[in-house]
């Protein structure tokens, strides 16, 4: 994908004479001007409103900020793993009703799936929040995250699969049938294990917006990291440095998965 | 200023303020309204929910596709510095977290002075987001183009305007048109962050929410908004397709 991208990138112009070359250099100076002023301009606000002040950053200085920070990381990892493990179970079973042979099953996977898919994961945690308990069933906070985040997913991990399935060439299930193995065994001996490498990129894509949705905890009084920053927030009345840093360990970390899906992507091309 | 929003405020942000009473309550099934009576009291409020939410909608796809083209300008055009921004930009949006996203903007914008109304942070937050995916779709649609196709341009003596115009975008449109649509069902599925803060009038995941507070909507309120966001995710899905049988580039 990088190595595409960067090359429509290069192809899109010719070499540049020394005309273009002197406007483009110039236009880099001022482009950079204008970052910098950009940059500058955000610095000076905080500075302003005195966001800068050392009270609101000293705190990261501390041992015990991020410890608790990383308690928070461990609920949130914890949610988005068992919404993970739950989302590609369900996908699979999902993923093999819509491709059975029984047309009921068939149907009510697809309208299982398009639900999955056309809904907002914030109103099956409203759901699990306002609903499940009037039926008198009381989940611990955990499942309140990790299920409507499971299900919300579930739709696409089924369809993605599906897709996975599909790019297994069809001779090879034939060649199984032919050879005298049952339909189940050629599936999850032969076919399934190719599908799912094809798709492992997508996979843990899928991981991304699972990590992404485990967010609404709040919601349930899970303490994920959100939760823990308020936490931290309402002890050390630093609200602007303590959300900035959450958000920007959010961003690593999914940047750091959306890396290694590209970079297993292009291990099994 | 700060104080108008304080944290712990009790908006459903944050419901610490509010204890969620009938999950100790006598709510059990008998007292459920059926969908007959949920509508004749919400009918209209369902009604208001699902175009405030097909509102929002269009409003963020349409911001996001203008700024996602912006940024892919950006992304491809010859300055180095001007390039790394776009990038940036992308892996700042492509990986917050909406709620957090939506936190930023409501609660830590104040603290620099920023106080901006919560419909324009709903806006913005869901108008970010998609930008980030609208502009990676729309560089994957660039990079279906064989580089072949455009050297042959340039052979031919096509100005760099007219390679762009004529050969890259159309086709760039083309094969994005799937992702695109898969973008506008996000976007909508996005749109229920404007349950977070208080709206008038309400969103559809909001107005589930609200009414399961107030009386015992059970699942039949859940389902009725449920059915509407996959009803339309639904249509915009065929329509996508439909277009995109009819601009498909074949290969």
């Amino acid at each position: 994908m990088k190595q595409t991208q960067s090359s429509i990138r290069d192809v899109l112009y010719e070499a540049p004479g020394p005309k273009a070359r002197k406007r483009i250099a110039v236009i880099t100076v001022l482009s950079l001007l204008a970052l910098a002023a950009l940059a500058v301009a955000v610095i000076r606000r905080f500075a302003q409103t005195g966001q800068l002040d050392a009270r609101y950053w000293s705190i990261f200085t501390r041992y015990t900020t991020w410890r608790f920070l990383g308690y928070g990381l461990t609920g949130t990892m914890t949610a988005a793993l068992t919404a993970g493990v739950i989302t590609f179970f369900a996908g699979l079973l999902l993923m093999m009703g819509r491709i059975s042979s029984c047309k009921v099953l068939r149907v009510l996977c697809t309208v299982l799936i398009e639900f999955s898919r056309g809904v907002p994961t914030l109103l099956f945690i409203y759901f699990f929040l306002l609903v499940v308990p009037q039926f008198g069933i009381r989940l611990p906070a955990l499942w309140k995250v990790a299920l409507p985040v499971a299900i919300s997913a579930c739709g696409v991990v089924a369809e993605v699969l599906r897709s996975g399935v599909n790019a297994v060439p069809k001779g090879q299930t034939e060649a199984a049938l032919s050879l005298g193995m049952q339909r189940r065994s050629a599936f999850f001996k032969i076919i399934f294990p190719q599908a799912l490498r094809y798709v492992i990129p997508a996979l843990i894509s899928e991981l991304v917006i699972v990590l992404k949705d485990t967010t609404f905890a709040y919601i349930v009084n899970y303490s994920d990291l959100m939760q823990n920053a308020r936490v931290l927030i309402s002890n050390y009345d630093a609200l602007l440095s303590v959300y900035l840093v959450t958000a920007v360990i959010y961003i690593l970390i999914n940047y750091a998965l959306n890396k290694i899906s590209v970079a297993v992507a292009r291990r099994t091309q | 200023m700060n104080a108008a929003r304080q944290i712990f405020k009790p908006c459903r942000l944050f419901p610490t303020g509010r204890a969620f009473c009938f999950l100790s309550g006598p709510a059990k099934g008998d007292n459920h309204m059926d969908i007959s009576a949920l509508l004749t009291q919400y009918g209209d409020k369902y009604l208001q929910a699902l175009l405030t939410t097909w509102k929002l909608t269009v409003f963020s796809f349409s911001l996001a596709f203008l700024i996602g083209i912006a940024i892919t300008v950006i992304r491809v055009c010859p300055i180095r510095p001007l390039q790394l921004f776009g990038d940036f930009y992308i892996q700042i949006f492509r990986n917050i977290p909406g709620a957090a996203l939506l936190i930023l903007l409501v609660y830590a914008l104040p603290y620099l002075n920023i106080v901006l109304s919560y419909y324009t942070c709903v806006l913005i937050a869901t108008s970010l987001i998609p930008s980030a995916f609208c502009s990676e779709y729309l560089m994957a649609g660039m990079n279906t183009i064989a580089p072949g196709q455009i050297e042959a341009a340039r052979a031919l003596g096509m100005s760099f305007s007219k390679i762009m115009k004529n050969i890259v975008i159309p086709q760039a449109l083309r094969s994005s048109v799937l992702s695109l649509t898969n973008l506008l069902v996000a976007t909508m599925l996005t749109t229920a962050l404007a349950s977070q803060v208080p709206m008038n009038p309400m969103d559809l995941t909001g107005l589930v929410s609200h009414i399961n507070t107030r009386a015992v909507g059970g699942v039949t309120a859940f389902l009725i908004s449920a059915v509407l966001y996959c009803t339309t995710a639904v249509i915009i899905g065929q329509i996508g397709t439909r277009i995109d049988r009819k601009v498909r580039i074949l290969r």
